[in-house]
């Protein structure tokens, strides 16, 4: 057995869905609920360990090259979350069967769910920092999903981004401050880090981190002033709000307070910050949820303030207080999912949420009624109730402390006034919705709803009254164990009982019942004092900063980037010669050691032609034509340079990419007028002209300095075990194939993807197709002479004959696949060009796609194939044979490899020339993207 | 060297060299597009040939065995050639460029320009 066990399953459990939802609702729902249930028991199993007091680990190596593993960690804290994110999840499963109708997608629904589900597993069973705040994020983003889930509905959709935004902002104040604890203790791993509590409350960053760490718990779990996504969030289906907002979202913050509580708690920070915003939050989510008239809405409010009473707890620094807010956990967990869910039923079966129609349902739903009311009467702290108890040891720990100094009694005040509000927004709960006379205009009759959805509402009010009845043999040792891992040493005695005998506590208790029904008696008054200030609609505000934001960055944007090419050019180019001239100015001598070589008359002829043809190129740019074939003549110099120092792959290159490229941009200048305008000022024009000049003399000085600087590369390791390692003589071609095999598997990927994705663009483009040139001329009515036609077509074996040929030398001496494919690329363009797309198109029928296809997956397979001797990937073989006639010749799987990268090539060069060639004639109109 | 391979292959170098100028001076200086096209269609080929052919006996008797790559060479500057001056005398006409007056035939430009491809 494994503890990765009970994350992965339900994390598997995530497709399960998609698969099943054709087989019907029942199996589906059944079939979704087999892994959580798997996952469940093997807690239950562990669960024995647990109660003996031990905390189960298990570490696998993710990335140990960074000392990242997969690491678990199962106690008892970890162990009530699993129960509560498992058991209830169950329950919301069997809930949803009978909630979601025929329209939603049930598959999608429950994936949702189920990830949502894993990612709050892993969250309470995380052991290392990084992997926690990695879980953490996946809540975010899948509750995301979930509250998105009826996305036609726009508030759905807007809920959802503030849901995301809020608590995704959040998660990445929590990575920082996981970050900086991470590097005080020098360990992201959660023992080592809960073990020197000392240490980082010491430490001199511990103030930013804990508000780092804080503003993440606080966005999670809804504390004032981040509480305005939740009720906006009640717009996901019910389910997803019994869930999300009562047993697992919003208790992630209180899980990350409650599992640092050992590392960061026990300072006057920690209990300002968390004690004063729980106070503030449980009174504002009380005060309000008063006034809400959606049932959820209501709900959602009491939710807000609950989670402030469980904050107000963890932050009193007592270890009384941590007891009390675990068990509240639990109770909060029970009563709020059970009631969400009666609220789901009761909209089900009426059609309305709306508390000033819904009126009277004790008639039409008596049973649903009553499990509702006893769940409520838990959520006001009734006695004999699991909300109760609770509420008991937090009026006593309220008493219990003193860091406010001379105020410190206003905390147990504040707590009953709170309380009070509670026991009143429970009542009109009650009242309101099922007495207080008849339903006014329901979109229909209410009824009781399908037998099973109340099995789920029984389930948990049962567990109300047993907890309220029997706490401590039903939740006693849960408790204590969960207790014990908060605070990492014995647990404090503490009494389950329900009777303490008389004293403040429950004077305090009696106070806030009497409080809660006078004042919902009197919410009349109350009701119109509130309505004379405006509610402002957090959805309003939220937008409205949001837009700001992004008018901002939009503002700044467009400042930084108008758009001009000319802009950006001038900037890269000014910050290079500031980045590459600065430092020169450090360079005393720029002439290096090593000897120069003498010029000969041929070299300077060459230099002179390129420098010549490049100040051309500039001259003429605007005449586009002429200025394409200066640009042709520099290339040619190029790769004549490249032949000269004895760079012969590289001139083939160059020369065969060389006509490619000019091509290309004869087929572009077809589409584009044949003379620019003048468009710069002189002014412009000379600046631009300073700024060039400049940065040229500052690239010439470096490649001289460079060049004259003797060099220890790593071509001499290539050099000598070129032929040893890759069993060929060119280097060149053995460094493609062999040392650095993966990064041409790489290159041809990127090519084929560069080539699909140009094909993409220019398939369905209607460009304007020019019918005359510049002049007025009419294009010629003889495109393809038959001179042309006849030479082209009886040079083509010969050209493929010496692709071939290139292709198959490649290994020893110059050439190899990929000049190879090129060669066999111009040569096919040469057909088109003299016979045209017409004539081509019923006699090459190659699938040029299929090409660059089939190019990647032999180099693949290729290297692969290393993998069936035991050999790293891409590892190449090769060896020497002897055939008569032939006589000894070589076979080396790298060539292989390389045939991949000529189909690669050829397919690539291809499918951009062919289409792109296509589009200036009247093929184009046949032209599809499946063609 | 023996002297007469040494006569041989000068001899090709320096007719070969005497066509390349020839053509080139006749790109310079000729009168308009369609005889200046001559130079470097023909007399340079020509001359290129020559060279070629200079470096294939005098490869052949420095290494000892028969060198035809320039043949190869050869071969596709024959090829090409033609093929080019008639692609660029065909867009010359196709552009109206202008003629030299003495030129016989000047009429059937207009032929070839409007002739429409079968």
């Amino acid at each position: 057995m494994n503890l990765l066990w009970v994350v992965l399953l339900p994390l598997i459990g995530t497709l399960v869905p998609l698969f099943t939802e054709r087989f019907g609702r029942n199996i589906c729902t059944l079939s979704v609920a087999l892994l959580p249930a798997w996952s469940l028991i093997l807690v239950l199993m562990y669960a024995v360990d647990i109660f003996d007091g031990q905390a189960i680990r298990q570490t696998i190596e993710w990335i140990p090259a960074i000392g990242l593993d997969l690491s678990f960690r199962l106690d008892g804290l970890s162990l009530l979350f699993l129960l509560l994110i498992l058991g209830i999840g169950l329950l919301v499963i069997l809930y949803a069967r009978y909630y979601l109708s025929a329209k939603d997608s049930m598959g999608h629904f429950y994936a949702y769910l189920i990830l949502f589900m894993s990612a709050m597993v892993g969250i309470v069973i995380s052991n290392n920092l990084i992997q926690l705040w990695m879980f953490w994020e996946l809540t975010s983003i899948s509750s995301f999903l979930l509250i998105s889930f009826w996305s036609h509905k726009s508030e759905a959709r807007k809920g959802a981004r503030m849901a995301l935004t809020v608590t995704g902002a959040g998660g990445l104040a929590l990575l920082a401050g996981l970050l900086l604890i991470g590097n005080m203790v020098d360990s992201y791993d959660l023992d080592t880090v809960l073990a020197s509590g000392d240490l980082i409350r010491s430490h001199a960053a511990y103030p930013v981190a804990l508000v780092l760490v804080l503003l993440g718990a606080f966005t999670k779990s809804a504390q004032f002033p981040f509480h305005f996504w939740l009720p906006h969030a009640m717009s996901a289906p019910t389910p997803v709000s019994a869930y999300l907002h009562s047993a697992t979202m919003v208790k992630a913050g209180i899980f990350l307070m409650a599992r640092f509580y050992p590392a960061l708690a026990g300072t006057d920070l920690w209990f300002m910050i968390v004690s004063l915003t729980g106070l503030i939050t449980l009174l504002i989510g009380a005060y309000v949820a008063l006034f809400k008239h959606d049932l959820k809405g209501l709900l959602a409010y009491s939710t807000i303030s609950h989670l402030g009473l469980i904050t107000l707890l963890l932050g009193l620094n007592s270890d009384l207080a941590a007891v009390a807010a675990v068990f509240h956990i639990i109770n909060h967990a029970i009563f709020k999912a059970s009631l969400f869910m009666a609220a789901g039923i009761i909209d089900h079966e009426s059609g309305s949420r709306d508390m000033r129609k819904l009126n009277g349902l004790m008639k039409y739903m008596p049973y649903t009624a009553t499990l509702a009311i006893v769940a409520a009467l838990s959520m006001a702290g009734v006695p004999l109730l699991n909300g109760f108890l609770s509420k008991e040891m937090f009026f006593a720990e309220t008493l219990n402390q003193s860091t406010l100094g001379s105020l410190s009694w206003m905390i147990p005040l504040l707590a009953t006034v709170g309380a009070a509000f509670s026991v009143a927004y429970s009542l009109r709960f009650i009242h309101d919705v099922f007495f207080n006379g008849e339903p006014i205009d329901l979109p229909k009759t209410p009824k009781e709803p399908p037998r099973y959805m109340k099995v789920p509402v029984e389930i948990l009010v049962g567990l109300c009254l047993l907890v309220g009845i029997f706490p401590a043999y039903v939740v006693g040792d849960l408790l204590h164990v969960a207790s014990s891992a908060v605070l990492t040493h014995d647990v404090p005695v503490h009494s389950l009982a329900i009777w303490h005998g008389f004293n403040i506590p429950l004077f305090m208790s009696f106070l806030a019942m009497v409080g809660g029904a006078t004042i919902y008696y009197n919410r009349r008054h109350l009701f119109q004092f509130q309505s004379q200030f405006d509610e402002p609609d957090a959805k309003h505000i939220f937008e409205g900063v949001v837009q700001s934001i992004v008018n901002a960055s939009e503002r700044i944007i467009s400042a930084l980037e108008n758009g001009s090419l000319q802009r950006y050019i001038f900037l890269l180019l000014l910050f290079t010669l500031v980045m590459a001239g600065l430092p020169l100015l450090d360079l005393v001598q720029n002439t290096g050691s090593r000897p120069q070589i003498p010029l000969d008359g041929v070299t300077v002829t060459g230099a002179v032609l390129l420098v010549l043809s490049a100040i051309a190129t500039v001259i003429w740019y605007r005449r586009r034509f002429l200025a394409l074939i200066f640009l042709s003549v520099v290339g040619l110099m190029v790769s004549l340079i490249f032949a000269k120092f004895s760079a012969p792959d590289l001139a083939l290159t160059q020369l065969s990419v060389e006509i490619v490229t000019i091509i290309l941009l004869l087929l572009a200048l077809f589409f584009l007028p044949q003379s620019t305008q003048k468009e710069s000022t002189n002014r412009r024009l000379s600046g631009d002209l300073l700024i060039s000049g400049l940065l040229g003399c500052v690239i010439g000085t470096i490649c001289f300095a460079m060049l004259t600087t003797p060099l220890d590369t790593i071509s001499d390791f290539f050099l000598a075990n070129s032929k040893t390692g890759g069993g060929g003589t060119n280097v060149v071609n053995v460094i493609l194939v062999d040392f650095r095999g993966f990064d041409t598997l790489g290159e041809i990927t990127v090519l084929g993807i560069a080539a699909l994705g140009i094909f993409k663009l220019i398939a369905k483009m209607r460009i304007y197709m020019p019918v005359r040139d510049d002049d007025g001329r009419a294009w010629s009515n003889d495109p393809h002479p038959m001179m042309l036609e006849m030479v082209s077509q009886s040079l083509l074996p010969l050209a493929i004959l010496v692709s071939v040929y290139i292709f198959l030398r490649g290994h020893n001496v110059p050439g190899g696949g990929f000049i190879a494919g090129l060669i066999t690329a111009v040569a096919i363009i040469q057909q088109y060009i003299a016979h045209g797309v017409q004539w081509i198109k019923p006699r090459i029928k190659i699938d040029y796609q299929w090409l660059i296809a089939g190019g990647i997956l032999i180099a693949t397979t290729t290297g692969l194939g290393s993998w069936i001797f035991d050999k790293p990937f891409l590892s190449t073989w090769f060896d020497h044979f002897n055939l008569p006639w032939i006589g000894e010749f070589e076979l080396a799987s790298a060539m292989l490899f390389d045939l991949g990268v000529y189909l690669t090539v050829v397919g690539s060069v291809m499918l951009i020339l062919a289409n792109l060639g296509k589009l200036t004639t009247s093929e184009r109109f046949e032209m599809k993207e499946n063609d | 060297m023996e002297f007469w391979i040494e006569l041989v292959v000068s001899v090709f170098l320096v007719v070969g060299a005497v066509f390349v100028l020839i053509g080139s001076l006749g790109l310079a200086k000729l009168p308009d597009f369609y005889t200046r096209l001559h130079g470097p269609t023909k007399a340079t080929t020509l001359g290129m040939g020559c060279l070629l052919a200079a470096s294939v006996i005098l490869v052949t008797y420095q290494q000892g065995y028969l060198s035809l790559h320039e043949l190869l060479i050869t071969l596709f500057l024959l090829i090409t050639a033609p093929v080019t001056a008639h692609m660029l005398a065909k867009t010359a006409m196709h552009h109206n460029l202008e003629i030299l007056d003495k030129t016989s035939n000047k009429a059937l430009t207009k032929r070839a320009r409007d002739r429409i491809n079968p």
